[in-house]
C-alpha cells in the first residue's frame, strides 16, 4: 500500500523503463519504454507521431492501425516492448519523397476522407491489403477493414478508394 | 447565367493531404512541453446528497499537482440554452448532490495518468444515496423522486418537468371533427450516442494571465463564451485555438465539465492540463442524443388529404436541462414543416431522470419525428387504399406557403422530389410486391418512403459570421473565418467560394480558421448553417475585396467598373482584353495612391435579419429562419422472415439542398446520414440500468461497419432555381438526411413483412415477434371463417 508521505510519484516508483529499438518509417530510434505502454502511446507519445490515433483504446476501432513486419496491427493492444528490433510503419511513413501514395490519393479523390479521425488506421489496413492483394474484390476489401470503423463516410467511399488505387475502373470524383 | 469555375465543382478536400499524412493536428495532438494529465472523479450514484468530500490524501499524494471541487470554482452555472425562461442550471462540479452516474465532481492535475488516477481514488465522499428515476413517464408522477423542481412557469400537474412547449394553428379538435378517418399512434426510440470517433480532448495552458485552449469542438466561438463566463474572465484572456476535430454529430457543442477543470486546473498550477476522456466515460458519463416518446393523432378525407394532427412529444431529458428544452421545440418544427396541415396542435415535455445530460445529435429529433408521422401516414394510407406516394404528393408542400411559424417556403421542390423518389425507385412496381405473393425461401424485400424538412442557420449565439479576406502582394488572398472544419468540408466549401468571387485558383488561398484570437466569430459547425451562413459572409467579403480590386484597376485604366472583368488574377477590359492588369499591378497601385490600402474585403451575415431574436422556445413564437431544405428518401429492406433480422440494401435520397457548392461534399453528408440512420435502425442502443451503462464500448454498441453498408444514391432537384437574380444560394444537407430514411426503412419493413413496428431499432425479435403475431391473428381469422356462427 502506498503511502501519502512518500516524496516520489506512484509511477517512478512502480517500473523501470528499458531501451527498445524500433525501425519506424524506415528510421532506426531507441526509444525508452515502460513495459506497460502500448505501442500507440510510444508512437505518439514518445516519438512524437500524432498521425496514428487512438480512439478506443480497447481493440474496438482500427484507429490505431500500423503496419508491425508489413502486418497491420492493433497499436493500442499492443505493448511496445513486444516491438524491440522490429520496423513499423505509420501513416507518415505512407508517403514518399513528399508524394502521395495511390491508396492516399485515391482517399482525397473519392470523397473517402471527412473528419480524418479514422483515415491513418484505414489507411494503413487499406495499404497492407493492397501489397497483399493488388487487385481486392469488393468482399476482400470488406474484410480486410471490417476492423476500422469511421462514423462519418457510411464506407462507400472508402471502398471507391480501394478499388481506384487498385485500377479497377473506379474514376476519381473530385479533382 | 455567368458561368462558375470553382462553385458547384467537386474539388478535393483543402484539408485531404494534411488528413491522409498524419499532419493534420487534433486537440489530443498538441503537446506541450511539462504538461500535466487531468482527470475526473464522477458519480457512482444516479442519485445522492454528498454529505463530505475529502481531498486531503489526493493532495498529499506526490505528483499530485492540483485537486479541485466546486469549493475552487466561482458557481457560475452555465446551461445548452442561456434565456430569461431557462437560465442556466449548471454548476461545472456537482454542489451538495449529484443526479447521474457519471457527474463529474471534483479532478486533479498530476504529471501523469497513473498518479491521476491513483488520486482520484484517494478522494473520500461520503454520500446519500436519493431514490432515482430513469423513465419519463414515471419521473412526471406527483410523488416521484424529485430531481429538480418543474418549472415555474409550467402550470400543468407533472413532476420534473424542466420545460414545455406548447403551440397550435388552426382548429385541432375541428379538425378532426370534419375527418373521415382518425387514428391515433405511439412511437418511441432508444438512447443513442453519437460515435463520434475522436475522444473528448482538451489541452489548456495559462500563461501571461491568457488561457489557451485546444479542445475538441463544434464551434470555438461558443466554447470561449462558455469557457470566459464559468471561469470569470474577460473574452480576450480566453483563446480557443484551432483544431482539427475528429468527428463531433452534435455531441461537442456547449460547455463540457472536463474542459472547464483543464482550464482551471492550469491556473493553478500554472501548467498545461490535459484531459482526454475515455471511451467508456464517454459512453457512461458524456451527453447522448435524446430518446422521445411521441404520441400522435391524425385526421383525414378520405382521399387522404390531412385535416388534423396532434403531437404530443415527451422527452428523456436526463439530469439538467441541457438541450431537452431545444429538441421538444424543434419536435414542433419537423412536424409543421413539409405537409400542409391546416389544424395543428402540439405539446412537448421535457422530463428530467436521472440518466446523463442530452445533446444535440444530427438532426436533433427529426428522426424521431419523421419516424412517427411517416409510419402513421402509410398506415392511413392502406387504411383508405390510397397508394404511399399518391397520399405524400396530395399533402406536400408547395414553393412560397407561409408555414404556422410565420416563415416561408421560397423555393420548395418537395413535390418534384417526391415525384422524382417514385420514379427513381420505380416505387409503386416494387411497393407490396412480397407481401401479395411471398416469393419461396426466406428473404421478403420490402420498398418504404419517407419525407423530411430541416432548417438551417436559425438563430442561437453567435447568430452570425464574419469572414475577412486579405489580398496578398501576388493576388493570391488569406481567408479569416471562424468556421471550424469538423469534416463536413467547411475550408473547402469556404475556398471554393473565395476563388469564385475573386477569380483566383484554389491554390491561392490560404484558410486560416476557427482561432477566437485570430479569426472573426463564427456561429460554429451546428444547427446546420454554416454553408448558408458562414458561406455567405465568405461572399460578401471576396466580393468587397473584388470591389476594390476593379475600382483601382478601372481608376488606373481609365475606364468604368462595368467595363472590366476579373479571370485569373488578372482585371481587363470586356472589350479589349489586351487592356489589362495582373492583381499584383492593381494591388501595388491600391497601396501606392490609397495610403498603403493592401486590398482587405470583409463579409458578415446572420439569418433572419429582420428578426431581434431567436423564436420564443415555449411558445414557438417567431420567425426561424429562410433557409428550409426537403428531401424524400426511399429505402429497400431486406428481411430474413425464419431469423428476423433486416438489412438497409439500398437508399434513394432525393434533396431540395439549394445549390450544392461541392457535390461531391453534398453526397459524402448524405452518405454518412445513410450509416447512421441504418445503425439507428437495425444496431445502435446504449442500454442501462439504474442509471449505469452496460455496454460502454464498441464491442457491445453496435456501431455500423463496413459489413452494414448500403448502396446509397442521391439525386438533387430544382438545383437551378438557387442561381436565379444570384450566384448561388446553398440550403441544408448535414442533419436532416437522417430522417426520412429512418421512416422509410420502417416503412419498407413493412412492406416486406406486414410487421408495423412503433419502437426503434428494429431488432430481429420484434420482427420475429410481429411475425408471430401475424401467423397467430391469420390462423384465429381462419377459425373464425370455419366455425359456424351460433345465433
Ligand atoms: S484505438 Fe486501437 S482499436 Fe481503437
Ligand atoms: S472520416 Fe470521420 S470517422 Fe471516418
Amino acid at each position: 500500500m502506498l503511502e501519502a508521505n512518500e516524496s516520489t510519484p506512484v509511477t517512478a516508483k512502480r517500473s523501470q523503463s528499458q531501451l527498445i529499438s524500433l525501425c519506424v518509417n524506415g528510421e532506426w530510434r531507441e526509444v525508452a519504454v515502460k513495459p506497460r505502454l502500448t505501442l500507440v502511446e510510444v508512437i505518439r507519445d514518445s516519438i512524437g507521431l500524432t498521425g496514428t490515433k487512438a480512439s478506443c483504446e480497447s481493440g474496438a476501432c482500427g484507429a490505431c492501425t500500423v503496419l508491425l513486419e508489413d502486418r497491420p496491427i492493433l497499436a493500442c493492444l499492443t505493448l511496445a516492448i513486444e516491438c524491440d528490433g522490429k520496423r513499423v510503419q505509420t501513416v507518415e511513413g505512407l508517403a514518399e519523397g513528399g508524394k502521395l501514395s495511390a491508396i492516399q490519393d485515391a482517399f482525397l479523390d473519392q470523397g473517402a476522407v471527412q473528419c480524418g479521425f479514422c483515415t491513418p488506421g484505414m489507411l494503413m489496413s487499406a495499404t497492407a491489403l493492397l501489397r497483399d492483394c493488388p487487385k481486392p474484390s469488393r468482399e476482400e476489401i470488406n474484410k480486410a477493414l471490417e476492423g476500422n470503423l469511421c462514423r462519418c463516410t457510411g464506407y462507400n467511399a472508402i471502398v471507391d478508394a480501394v478499388l481506384q488505387a487498385s485500377g479497377q475502373g473506379v474514376e476519381p470524383v473530385m479533382k | 447565367m455567368s458561368e462558375l469555375s470553382y462553385v458547384g465543382k467537386s474539388f478535393r478536400r483543402k484539408d485531404g493531404p494534411d488528413k491522409v499524412t498524419g499532419k493534420a493536428m487534433y486537440a489530443q495532438d498538441v503537446k506541450l512541453a511539462n504538461t500535466l494529465i487531468g482527470r475526473i472523479l464522477r458519480s457512482p450514484h444516479p442519485h445522492a446528497r454528498i454529505v463530505r468530500i475529502d481531498t486531503a490524501r489526493a493532495r498529499a499524494l506526490p505528483g499530485v499537482k492540483a485537486v479541485i471541487t466546486v469549493e475552487d470554482t466561482k458557481g457560475i452555472k452555465h446551461g445548452f440554452v442561456e434565456t430569461p425562461r431557462y437560465p442556466p442550471d449548471q454548476e461545472v462540479l456537482a454542489r451538495g448532490k449529484v443526479v447521474h452516474v457519471g457527474e463529474e465532481i471534483a479532478a486533479v492535475a498530476a504529471v501523469d495518468q497513473l498518479t491521476a488516477q491513483r488520486a482520484l481514488e484517494l478522494i473520500e465522499i461520503e454520500y446519500q444515496p436519493l431514490p432515482a428515476v430513469f423513465e419519463p413517464e414515471e419521473a412526471m408522477q406527483p410523488g416521484a423522486p424529485e430531481i429538480h423542481r418543474s418549472h415555474p412557469k409550467y402550470e400543468g400537474p407533472h413532476a420534473n418537468i424542466g420545460g414545455n412547449t406548447e403551440t397550435a394553428w388552426g382548429d385541432v379538435e375541428k379538425g378532426f371533427a370534419e375527418s373521415d378517418y382518425v387514428r391515433e399512434d405511439r412511437f418511441e426510440c432508444q438512447l443513442r450516442t453519437h460515435g463520434y470517433l475522436e475522444p473528448q480532448a482538451t489541452l489548456a495552458h495559462w500563461e501571461n494571465d491568457k488561457l489557451n485552449v485546444w479542445t475538441s469542438s463544434m464551434g470555438s466561438f461558443v466554447k470561449r463564451a462558455k469557457l470566459a463566463k464559468t471561469l470569470d474572465l474577460p473574452y480576450s484572456s480566453v483563446r480557443i485555438h484551432k483544431t482539427y476535430v475528429g468527428g463531433t454529430f452534435g455531441g461537442k457543442i456547449d460547455l463540457y465539465s472536463h474542459e472547464y477543470c483543464a482550464a482551471r486546473l492550469s491556473m493553478i498550477t500554472g501548467r498545461p492540463v490535459q484531459v482526454v476522456a475515455s471511451r467508456e466515460e464517454i459512453f457512461s458519463a458524456y451527453r447522448h442524443a435524446q430518446p422521445l416518446i411521441l404520441e400522435i393523432k391524425t385526421g383525414v378525407k378520405k382521399d387522404g388529404t390531412l385535416v388534423a394532427q396532434r403531437i404530443r412529444a415527451i422527452n428523456n431529458a436526463g439530469a439538467y436541462r441541457g438541450s431537452g428544452v431545444v429538441v421538444i421545440f424543434l419536435a414542433w418544427g419537423f412536424t409543421m414543416i413539409p405537409y400542409r396541415i391546416p389544424n395543428l396542435k402540439y405539446e412537448g415535455l421535457s422530463v428530467y431522470t436521472n440518466h446523463t445530460v442530452r445533446a444535440p445529435q444530427r438532426g436533433h429529433g427529426a428522426p424521431k419525428v419523421r419516424l412517427a408521422i411517416e409510419s402513421q401516414l402509410d398506415m392511413i394510407a392502406e387504411a383508405l387504399g390510397i397508394d404511399p406516394i399518391a397520399i405524400r404528393l396530395r399533402n406536400a408542400r408547395g414553393p412560397g406557403e407561409r408555414l404556422p411559424n410565420g416563415d416561408d417556403t421560397h423555393n420548395c421542390g418537395l413535390s418534384d422530389c417526391i415525384r422524382l423518389a417514385a420514379e427513381r425507385s420505380g416505387f409503386l412496381d416494387k411497393f407490396g410486391r412480397d407481401r401479395k405473393s411471398p416469393p419461396s425461401g426466406t428473404i421478403r424485400r420490402g420498398i418504404g418512403i419517407g419525407v423530411s424538412a430541416y432548417m438551417g442557420g436559425t438563430l442561437i449565439y453567435p447568430n452570425g459570421s464574419g469572414v475577412i479576406v486579405k489580398m496578398n502582394d501576388d493576388g493570391s488572398a488569406v481567408v479569416l473565418t471562424g468556421a471550424i472544419d469538423i469534416g463536413q468540408g467547411s475550408e473547402t466549401v469556404i475556398s471554393q467560394i473565395v476563388a469564385e468571387e475573386l477569380s483566383i485558383g484554389m491554390d491561392d488561398v490560404r484558410i486560416i480558421s476557427s482561432d477566437t484570437d485570430t479569426t472573426p466569430q463564427d456561429i460554429g459547425a451546428w444547427i446546420s448553417g454554416m454553408t448558408y451562413v458562414t458561406g455567405n459572409a465568405a461572399r460578401q467579403a471576396a466580393s468587397n475585396a473584388r470591389d476594390k480590386l476593379l475600382q483601382v484597376a478601372a481608376e488606373k485604366m481609365g475606364v468604368t467598373v462595368d467595363q472590366l472583368v476579373l479571370k485569373d488574377k488578372i482585371v481587363c477590359h470586356r472589350l479589349d482584353p489586351e487592356r489589362r492588369m495582373t492583381y499584383r499591378e492593381v494591388i501595388a497601385h491600391s497601396v501606392a495612391t490609397r495610403r498603403g490600402d493592401t486590398v482587405i474585403g470583409e463579409g458578415y451575415w446572420r439569418t433572419m435579419r429582420d428578426e431581434a431574436n431567436h423564436p420564443s422556445l415555449a411558445t414557438t413564437k417567431g420567425r426561424w429562419t429562410e433557409n428550409y431544405a426537403f428531401s424524400t428518401q426511399v429505402a429497400e429492406v431486406e428481411v430474413d422472415i425464419e431469423t428476423g433480422e433486416a438489412r438497409l440494401v439500398k437508399a434513394l435520397t432525393v434533396h431540395d439542398c439549394g445549390f450544392p457548392i461541392n457535390p461531391a461534399l453534398v453526397k459524402g453528408q448524405i452518405d454518412g446520414q445513410i450509416s447512421m440512420a441504418l445503425g439507428h435502425a437495425f444496431m445502435e442502443e446504449v442500454i442501462t440500468k439504474d442509471g449505469y451503462t452496460l455496454n460502454p464500448n464498441w464491442l457491445d454498441y453496435r456501431m455500423p461497419t463496413i459489413h452494414n453498408m448500403a448502396i446509397s444514391e442521391d439525386v438533387d432537384v430544382i438545383t437551378e432555381q438557387y442561381r436565379v437574380g444570384q450566384p448561388y444560394r446553398s440550403k441544408e444537407v448535414g442533419e436532416g438526411l437522417v430522417s426520412g430514411i429512418l421512416a422509410a426503412i420502417a416503412n419498407a419493413v413493412y412492406d416486406a413483412t406486414g410487421v408495423r413496428l412503433h419502437s426503434t431499432p428494429f431488432t430481429a425479435e420484434k420482427i420475429l415477434g410481429g411475425l408471430k403475431r401475424l401467423q397467430y391473428q391469420a390462423k384465429t381469422a381462419r377459425q373464425a371463417k370455419t366455425e359456424p356462427v351460433r345465433a
